[in-house]
């Protein structure tokens, strides 16, 4: 695990708090708002940040993620831009752990290597790949590890216990666990709060990691249910986005949310019976 | 998963994690389905019966007097549904059958996998959804209702550039979130392992039964085999079988749009770079960053910005050539075949018309051409008329 990851999750153990994570897509809806809204995260007490590339075809993302990546894409925003932006949000705080979410394709357009390089140079702790499964991450494992970058994974509900095994001895952060099928969205109909529960279980049994969930969290209550049902951590995403695109006091309503979410964090223990 | 599913260094597995254990599942199935008595006597019977296989060889006699070489098509335009899509999604409903599926999903493009799932869907008593961009239902009114008609539910897709790869993309949101029930049915040999070869291995038939008839009737084989490359279903369907005679030049056709010199374009082949896309690496159109860029073609269903990764393969390994034919010459293609053998085709196979015309200047006469005329140009009526 990378040192911020470390050291943070290392803390939050020991004050006997989860970690609450707060998605955003680079660059939306334009540089300055999009850092001054970091910014509002950092200060509202997030463990951890994850930022987003914007990607024209983004297949693990809903309706609202989807959108904020294309605007910014139309506004001229580049990869190139996103490194500075986060340089420039590393500069805002030394400490806070920050993981991206990117597709394989703007991967690969820079060159694998050059990618690590630049994450490492500009302060970025974990990287998320959506669409390179375990079976062929082995292409940029090597380099990662060469960068002290972690590659993180998902693991879904429908994960099998084969595929299981392999993500726990190559993961690094954390496992970003879906708590439900589908894409990134605020609809939380499909959460199935028992199964997740044997999930998280041999989860446990298999890694170290720390195990932050998302994709349907939404509010307090969403997050307090994952909690209770033994994550280590919460991660919200589209909600952000839905705030930012509607509120009219962006800055107040996101603070109200994420200091619901810091506080739920804080408060909730995971009721031993369901682990 | 048993394999990956390269070819060269295209191809493979690249999807979100929440859809390996639905590429695990296919890929377990098709692989018992394939060596099956059953399944497999059952396809047949359907190609058969309901499909109307096989479809003829038919020797273009005035096309051949004009340009002076032996042409001959191969008639998926007479298939059942109206174009090659009909063998895929056959055997793919099949399967979906047999994995106890209740629901199936696909994009579309010009149409005709739609129909063909619609048809499929229709016959084998699934419930069928198709993901079309609301550019592409505009310019394929007729097929639009035809697909409603046979019983499936049409999604405008409003997102991107509102054709085939945004429909991919919405087809595969679907998947991730009920995979339970529901097979994704991808209609051409693109996608993430086990599609391209899954997709072959139904489109197969296409050249088994060219390379067969030719022979028959020539104890030869062709000197060339044309297909029109969108994603790359077709030609691949009637490449397989010739990969091992050496002696038969495979040629697939792409898109020019309005010229590879300009924006508008979808020559994926020559123009694209490596890159990764809907769960498979092969030649992409992108930008620096490695952002997709829209393709454009007159033909709906060439309008794709990757391409399928063996065909990226044949063309790292020099056993097919690429090239490409812009909107013009494919429409007037699309009138020559109408007006001198009293076929209409698709748009999608008037490229590979149009470039057979071209290189019939260079060929020795007697040279013999094999085209595979993969669909019927009904549905390109409308589309036709507004650019004359």
């Amino acid at each position: 695990m990378s040192k911020r990851y470390q050291t943070r999750f290392d803390k939050l153990e020991k004050d006997n708090q989860k970690a609450f994570m707060p998605f955003t897509v680079l660059g939306w809806p334009n540089k300055e708002e999009s850092l001054s809204i970091i910014k509002t995260m950092i200060e509202s007490g997030a463990s951890a940040l994850e930022l987003g590339f914007p990607f024209s075809d983004p297949v693990a993302d809903g309706p609202v993620i989807a959108k904020a990546a294309f605007e910014t894409l139309e506004s001229g925003f580049k990869t190139a831009d996103a490194f500075k932006l986060i340089a420039d949000v590393r500069k805002l705080d030394a400490e806070i752990p920050i993981g991206i979410l990117v597709y394989y394709n703007n991967v690969l357009a820079v060159g694998v290597e050059s990618f690590f390089k630049q994450a490492k140079e500009v302060g970025i702790d974990g990287v998320l790949i959506a669409d390179l499964p375990v079976e062929t991450a082995e292409e940029v494992l090597p380099i990662a590890k060469a960068n002290d970058v972690d590659l993180i994974f998902i693991v879904s509900p429908v994960t099998t216990d084969e595929r299981l095994a392999k993500i726990a001895t190559i993961a690094g952060g954390f496992i970003y666990l879906v708590s439900r099928l589908g894409v990134t969205g605020t609809d939380k109909s499909a959460n199935n709060l028992s199964n997740l529960g044997g999930l998280i279980g041999k989860l446990k049994n298999q890694t170290p990691l720390p195990i932050c969930a998302g994709f349907g969290v939404s509010s307090k209550q969403t997050a307090t249910a994952l909690l209770e049902v033994g994550v280590d951590g919460v991660i919200v995403g589209s909600r952000v986005i839905e705030i930012v695109r509607n509120a009219k006091d962006v800055h107040g309503e996101l603070r109200q949310l994420f200091g619901e979410l810091e506080s739920s964090c804080r408060e909730t223990k995971a009721k031993a019976s369901t682990i | 998963m048993k394999t990956l599913g390269y070819f060269g260094t295209y191809g493979g597995v690249y999807v979100p994690e929440t859809l390996m254990p639905a590429l695990e599942e296919l890929e377990a199935s098709f692989l018992v389905a394939k060596d099956d008595k059953g399944f497999m006597g059952e396809l047949g019977n359907l190609f058969r019966d309901y499909a109307g296989r096989p479809t003829p060889l038919y020797y273009a006699r005035n096309l051949s007097r004009l340009w002076g070489a032996e042409i001959f098509l191969k008639r998926e335009d007479l298939l059942h549904g109206g174009a090659h899509k009909t063998n895929n999604a056959l055997g793919q409903a099949l399967l979906a059958k047999s994995m106890g599926k209740k629901r199936i999903i696909a994009e579309t493009g010009a149409g005709q996998h739609g129909v063909a799932c619609a048809m499929a869907g229709a016959l084998l008593d699934l419930q069928t959804e198709i993901y079309m961009g609301e550019v592409d239902i505009v310019r394929q009114q007729p097929n639009v209702q035809r697909m409603k008609l046979m019983g499936a539910t049409v999604h405008p897709v409003t997102t991107g550039s509102k054709t085939l790869k945004d429909a991919i993309n919405e087809a595969l949101r679907d998947w991730i979130t009920n995979l339970g029930d529901t097979h994704y049915l991808l209609g051409t040999a693109a996608g993430p392992h086990p599609f391209p070869t899954l997709v072959k291995f139904f489109q197969s038939i296409i050249g088994r039964e060219a390379r067969q008839q030719f022979f028959d009737r020539y104890q030869e084989l062709p000197d060339y085999v044309i297909a029109c490359v969108g994603g790359g279903s077709n030609a691949i369907g009637m490449f397989s079988a010739f990969l091992d005679d050496e002696n038969v030049k495979l040629v697939g056709v792409e898109p020019a749009g309005h010229g590879v010199h300009t924006a508008k374009h979808g020559a994926v082949l020559s123009k694209g770079k490596p890159g990764c896309l809907h769960g498979m690496k092969s030649m992409v159109l992108q930008d620096d960053d490695g952002q997709i860029i829209e393709a454009h073609s007159v033909a709906a269903g060439l309008d794709y910005p990757s391409v399928g990764p063996e065909h990226a393969y044949l063309q790292d390994i020099k056993r097919a050539e690429y090239v490409s034919v812009d909107d013009k010459e494919a429409l007037a293609a699309f009138n020559e075949l109408s007006r001198r053998e009293g076929i209409i085709p698709a748009l999608e196979s008037s490229h590979a018309l149009a470039y057979a015309k071209k290189l019939c200047l260079d060929l020795k006469p007697g040279s013999r051409v094999l085209i595979n005329l993969s669909g019927r140009g009904d549905k390109d009526l409308a589309e036709v008329l507004r650019h004359e």
